[in-house]
């Protein structure tokens, strides 16, 4: 991931890669920080975070180095919970998170060519995989082992593009290309499983020559230890989350993909995730 | 400047020089999508097999891999057929490439009705939907030379490219005095009653109609605008003004592309002239030979003519051409 260089004055020197024990909190006070962005907006992404929060915890605390790996966020409504975790790292000034959302901020609620922290964003969904495959073959033309990590969801497998991708990237035996699969089996109009069937998921990237490993998305150390899995073709770890990550006050939300939010919601989900901490 | 018709032609110029420019230099990469031999890159596949990247026919993952490639410091060029490159990536186009305006270089080869091969295959709207685009710059050339020099002219241009180009053989037009230049368009007939203003194959009836016009006592100017966008307006307006009309010739629909882009020009400058656009008229062509299709959709000569005759109030019959019913090879005889 190289760091960007439209918002150099924004973002911290890279750390030292961390180990999982150091980054135990970092989910939770991610979340508690995702719902004060939100919140201060009455409205958006948050359902993301919750289920997202280890997974680019590991990512951006341990696994992606800075400068060298290149990371792509194929679905960028994802952006808040990246903004929170990279806050929460060091690695995103605090000053631009107050501009969140903000008309004319540089910190859009979905991500776009002004955000900060990623190397490339994508809004309209699972474009992701492809780009992550030409910084691939860019580094293998220039006999680079750096990696290049997509984070992807598992909505994004309803897209065409997501297969012609994993062919491709397959066929040319891209072993330094991780794909990292937020399955949290929620999209717009509610269960990814309610509105077609994408599973089984394993079986499909296997099928596709795919190195596949399925975690529990909620660990810490299982999802780092997916991504040190040795493999010459391309990996994915297929991480099984929530989209409400086991917490009471979002017990029974049908929609948990863009979330209203008010005064009394937003003061109930803080307390119980401070409760973690 | 200008050679005399029929035009001899020249075999794969694309192809040997995107090889050519890829030998000198090393950050030239080459994506096509099962199409190698007809986007004549089979030479740089043979020469440069670790620059080189077959996606398939899968365009949505080849605009995306061109993006990322891009993104690395590199300069892909994309090669596929002109309807492939545009209708089917539309959105890979729009928001991993021209919105992060990075460095692609998309060719898009058939332009219009060049193809035989009907309306899958017959790019008639790829220039309206690549104009539309922020950042794209949108090139439709007529001839060998400019085929070898567009190349090296695109290259290192900021941000994406749209280039289409006829495939295989490609007609010489212009003497060794011409110079390609991207920046403006260039006036080959200053003073007409009427002005033709043409880009890429339509370049050849126009010059045909011109001179066909001529013999007959009408005086038409001719613009010639190898780059649709940005579009070089100020020559336009220039060399239209006080003339009984403009006459736009494409070879693509008429919506979208050259005509739509110099109606806008001269109606945002109150310019007052009369515009016939001569293109393929809002429809879906058929199957055929280009000598075919050029006639039947009314992308000849004597469809310029027609209107030519029109815009001037000129009551004498329209003048009948020889017919071009086939296509000899190494010889381009405008339709």
């Amino acid at each position: 991931m190289a760091w960007p260089i439209l918002e150099e004055e924004h973002v911290s020197t890279p750390p030292v890669p961390l180990s999982i024990a150091d980054l135990v909190d970092i989910p939770t006070r991610a979340r508690i920080r995702a719902v004060e962005l939100v919140g201060g907006l009455g409205l958006g992404y948050l359902g993301q975070v919750f289920s997202s929060g280890e997974i680019l915890t590991v990512l951006l605390g341990s696994f992606v180095r800075p400068g060298i790996d290149r990371f792509v966020l194929s679905p960028s409504h994802y952006v808040t919970a990246m903004y929170a975790v990279a806050a929460e790292l060091g690695l995103l000034d605090e000053r631009l998170l107050e501009t969140y959302g903000i008309d004319g901020s540089d910190l859009e609620t979905i991500g776009s060519e002004r955000t900060p922290v990623v190397d490339f964003t994508c809004g309209s969904l699972a474009q992701g995989l492809s780009v992550g495959i030409g910084y691939a073959l860019a580094n293998r033309i220039a006999g680079s082992d750096a990696r290049t990590v997509v984070f992807g969801s598992d909505g994004e497998m309803e897209e065409g593009q997501t297969w012609e991708a994993a062919m491709f990237a397959a066929h040319h035996g891209l072993g330094d290309l991780t794909l990292v699969l937020d399955c949290n089996d929620s999209q717009v109009d509610g269960p990814v499983s309610s509105v077609t069937t994408v599973e089984p998921i394993v079986d499909k990237w296997r099928a596709f020559g795919w190195h596949a490993l399925e975690v529990d998305g909620h660990d810490l150390a299982a999802i780092r230890s997916a991504l040190d899995s040795d493999a010459a073709s391309p990996r994915v770890v297929i991480a099984r989350t929530t989209a409400t990550a086991g917490l009471d006050t979002l017990a029974g939300l049908d929609d948990a993909h863009f979330i209203k939010i008010d005064a009394g919601l937003r003061g109930s989900l803080s307390d119980e995730l401070a409760g973690r901490l | 400047m200008l050679r005399p018709a029929p035009y001899e032609t020249v075999l794969k110029p694309y192809g040997t020089a995107l090889l050519d420019l890829a030998l000198r230099r090393d950050d030239i990469v080459c994506l096509g999508a099962d199409l190698t031999r007809q986007t004549e890159t089979d030479m740089f596949r043979d020469r440069l097999p670790e620059r080189f990247f077959n996606a398939g026919m899968a365009e949505a993952n080849l605009v995306g891999m061109a993006a990322g490639l891009a993104r690395a410091g590199l300069k892909p060029f994309v090669n596929t057929f002109g309807v492939f490159a545009t209708r089917r990536p539309f959105d890979q186009v729009a928001m991993s490439v021209a919105y992060p305006n990075l460095p692609v270089r998309l060719v898009g080869f058939m332009p219009g009705l060049s193809s035989p091969g009907g309306p899958s295959h017959q790019a008639t709207d790829d220039v309206a939907l690549m104009r539309s685009l922020p950042n794209m710059t949108v090139i439709d050339v007529a001839d060998a030379s400019e085929v070898s020099a567009v190349v090296s002219e695109i290259v290192d241009l900021e941000g994406p490219v749209y280039l289409r180009l006829k495939r295989g053989e490609i007609p010489v037009m212009f003497d060794e005095t011409y110079r390609l230049d991207l920046t403006r368009a260039l006036v080959i007939e200053p003073e007409g009653e009427v002005v033709i203003v043409a880009s890429g194959m339509m370049l050849a009836p126009a010059i045909k109609a011109r001179e066909v016009a001529a013999e007959h006592g009408i005086a038409a100017g001719l613009v010639y605008v190898p780059v649709v966008k940005p579009l070089d307006a100020a020559t336009i307006l220039e060399s239209v003004a006080g003339s009984k009309g403009v006459v736009t010739a494409e070879n693509h629909s008429i919506i979208g592309g050259l005509g739509s882009a110099v109606a806008e020009v001269l109606a945002e400058a109150g310019s007052g002239v009369r515009l016939r656009r001569v293109g393929v008229q809002d429809r879906y062509a058929t199957a055929g030979s280009r000598p075919y299709l050029f006639r039947e959709f009314g992308l000849s000569s004597r469809r310029l003519l027609e209107v030519i005759w029109e815009l001037t109030g000129t009551s004498d019959p329209v003048p009948e051409l020889a017919e071009v019913t086939v296509e000899t090879p190494g010889v381009h005889e405008p339709v």
